[in-house]
């Protein structure tokens, strides 16, 4: 599994993925499936990215071939994270996906939209949608001129309660 | 006379026979860790010697792709 920079993603996801097999293929590895796996939120910042889309490959590779391929990898800005596992057999259905992935009207899925990511919108909700001026208005005490002339019209009530 | 401590009821009952554990099902992890992120002991995870190795590294390897994080 791969975790790339969601900057070459967005530019073309085919690209980018051709990146990455591409490597593989030059350290001597045959790739046999590999597919879009999702695009999140990462738990961490890493390399000051919060989202990051990780692609799923399976390929077959000799052992004296993995450092020069690791350290490819680790020189790559592009890839963020990588993991290489050793499996017995590719999963069930993995074949198939990443065959749809490679069909030609595979579209990619959109990214999320600016405001459901906005770290603005994460912390005051809808009040990220509205114009700053607006937001001032509703949370500074807008009404104080008004309330400050209700405090003075209570005192008269209250002291002639006193007298009463 | 002391009373001796009762062994505490593990939280979750045996799961060796659930799907296979893997790093990618972050979800079913997410059962298996403290709110501080630490991993549960045996005792607390109901998991067998092997499971809990397996389970051990799976959410070692989800922590290091950025599935999940180190602490909370």
């Amino acid at each position: 599994m791969f975790l790339l920079d969601n900057q070459v993603v967005r530019a073309d996801w085919r690209q980018a993925k051709a990146m990455v097999t591409d490597l593989l293929a030059k350290n001597g590895a045959k790739v046999l499936c590999a597919r879009r796996w999702d695009e999140r939120k990462l738990a961490y910042p890493i390399r000051g990215r919060t989202r990051g889309t990780y692609l799923l490959a399976y390929f077959e590779i000799t052992g004296t071939s993995l450092n020069g391929m690791r350290r490819d990898f680790e020189l790559d800005e592009r890839v963020l994270r990588y993991l290489m596992l050793k499996v017995d057999a590719i999963p069930a259905g993995e074949m198939e996906k990443a065959a749809e992935e490679g069909a030609d009207g595979y579209v990619v899925p959109p990214p999320p939209t600016e405001e459901a990511t906005s770290p603005e919108r994460a912390v005051f909700g809808d009040l990220a949608d509205r114009p700053i001026q607006e937001n001032l208005r509703r949370n500074a005490p807008a009404e104080a001129p008004e309330g400050g002339d209700g405090a003075e019209a209570e005192v008269p009530e209250a002291a002639a309660a006193e007298e009463s | 006379m002391a009373e001796s401590r009762k062994p505490s009821p593990p939280i979750a009952s045996r799961h060796c026979d659930d799907p296979k554990i893997d790093y990618k099902e972050v979800a079913y992890l997410q059962k298996f860790l403290t709110p501080q992120a630490q991993i549960l002991s045996r005792k607390r995870s109901g998991f067998c010697t092997q499971c809990q190795r397996e389970l051990k590294a799976a959410i070692k390897r989800a922590r290091h792709m950025g599935l999940m994080a180190f602490v909370q």
